[in-house]
């Protein structure tokens, strides 16, 4: 046992920072999201004698995002939308410009991501950051591929979206 | 391909995810349609904005630490589990019970064998042997009947090459024992014998102050042979005996 446990840690420990990361994304603040992965670390470590595949992060990243899903389930009161760091306080500059700078387009980004439901968020981590292929988040997703692909354009289209209405009220202000 | 399917398959095409076909005939209407050429630029360049603008966390490093604990810690539980199966303690008092079966009675053998040394010496010691001075069945047999009420199998204990000198009436562990004395050469042995109402005396070889001592057991009695003989002259002695024992008739 003491042997298996060198192994997991030698195969899963270090993809701490993707889980973290995705972790984040998911449930919100620091706190929360290392309880998210602690969890996860648990149950991967109850589950790892049924780990039969190479690829350990995608592995431990699917644990990482179901215990996020209990997770949230279970703090019904939280919401489903988080709040990214950067996007706390949206200072637009004095003079607001048509060409905003990087700087504020960062925090549009962000808080434009802050806004999109779980769902979105979670396969625009998957996709975008972790690079996941459809293959790969249909399964991990339990989804069809039509609706990996679906899922997907939308949460890119609400992105947009978002961005649009957050420099919209940005302007406004 | 019109504009309208090309806006279907713009994303799985940035993705990476179409196949050469598709591809081809994409990249055909693309060629041809510089509004949606226009439109892969857009997507390219929010793409790249994401990329590089995407919060993208890293584990506070007491994670690191937090997270080892955690998982030994579950492997420590997952160790010890089995202590919260019942069957586990009946397991452990089974094997206490054997463990004593085994060590308890050669112990008991151990024990008695030292008081048989005892005795032994005892009598070498106050030149006090045999109460009875015979080898006669028949005169021993019914002495022994009448001082400790049982009679040892007589015929059996006979060994050739050595003389039985007579019989004393002895004690072990607090009851009458018939003590047999033969001589061998200038050597005295003694063989002591009771009947095996408190449980059969488990088989054994000790050496005991200088003194070989032999135990073992059979319905008729309880033997304990003392000698001070070489190991394989007593050795000969104690299997002419149990052969005896075990085959002939009393």
């Amino acid at each position: 046992m003491r042997q298996n446990q060198l192994f997991f840690e030698e195969l899963l420990l270090p993809h701490l920072d993707g889980a973290y990361n995705l972790a984040r994304w998911l449930v919100g603040t620091d706190q929360d999201a290392q309880t998210v992965v602690r969890e996860a670390y648990i149950q991967a470590w109850a589950e790892f004698g049924k780990f039969r595949g190479t690829d350990a992060r995608s592995w431990l990243l699917t644990i990482v995002r179901n215990t996020a899903g209990t997770w949230i389930r279970a703090h019904s009161n939280h919401s489903r939308t988080i709040q990214f760091p950067e996007a706390r306080d949206v200072v637009l500059s004095d003079k607001p410009s048509l060409e905003p700078s990087p700087e504020e387009r960062k925090r549009e980004l962000h808080q434009a991501l802050s806004r999109l439901p779980f769902e979105f968020r979670e396969i625009l981590a998957l996709r975008e950051i972790e690079g996941w292929s459809y293959g790969l988040l249909a399964s991990a997703l339990n989804l069809p591929t039509d609706a990996v692909v679906s899922r997907l354009s939308e949460a890119r289209l609400r992105l947009r979206q978002e961005m649009t209405e957050v420099q919209r009220r940005g302007l406004r202000e | 391909m019109n504009c309208e399917e090309f806006d279907h398959l713009l994303d799985p095409y940035l993705d990476r995810e179409l196949d050469p076909g598709q591809i081809i005939r994409l990249e055909q209407h693309l060629s041809d349609c510089p509004v949606c050429r226009s439109l892969v630029q857009e997507c390219l360049d929010f793409r790249s904005f994401f990329r590089s603008n995407a919060p993208v966390y890293t584990a506070p490093p007491r994670l690191r630490t937090s997270v080892l604990a955690t998982v030994r810690r579950e492997r420590l539980k997952s160790e010890l589990a089995f202590l919260r199966r019942p069957w586990i303690y009946a397991a452990a008092v089974l094997f206490l019970g054997l463990a004593a079966l085994t060590i308890l009675i050669p112990d008991n053998a151990k024990e008695l064998s030292g008081q048989a040394v005892a005795r032994y010496t005892q009598s070498l010691a106050a030149d006090h042997l045999v109460d009875i001075a015979s080898s006669d069945q028949q005169v021993l047999g019914p002495w022994f009947a009448a001082k400790l009420n049982f009679t040892p199998p007589l015929a059996n204990l006979q060994a050739t090459g050595y003389s039985l000198l007579g019989g004393r009436a002895d004690v072990i562990q607090n009851r009458p024992a018939a003590a047999l004395v033969y001589q061998h050469r200038n050597s005295i042995v003694t063989l002591f014998c009771w009947p095996p109402n408190h449980g059969l005396l488990a088989n054994g070889n000790h050496f005991i102050k200088g003194c070989d001592v032999y135990t073992w057991g059979n319905a008729a009695c309880n033997y304990i042979v003392v000698s001070k003989l070489d190991k394989h002259e007593t050795d000969a002695f104690v299997d002419s005996l149990r052969a005896r024992g075990e085959s002939g008739s009393y």
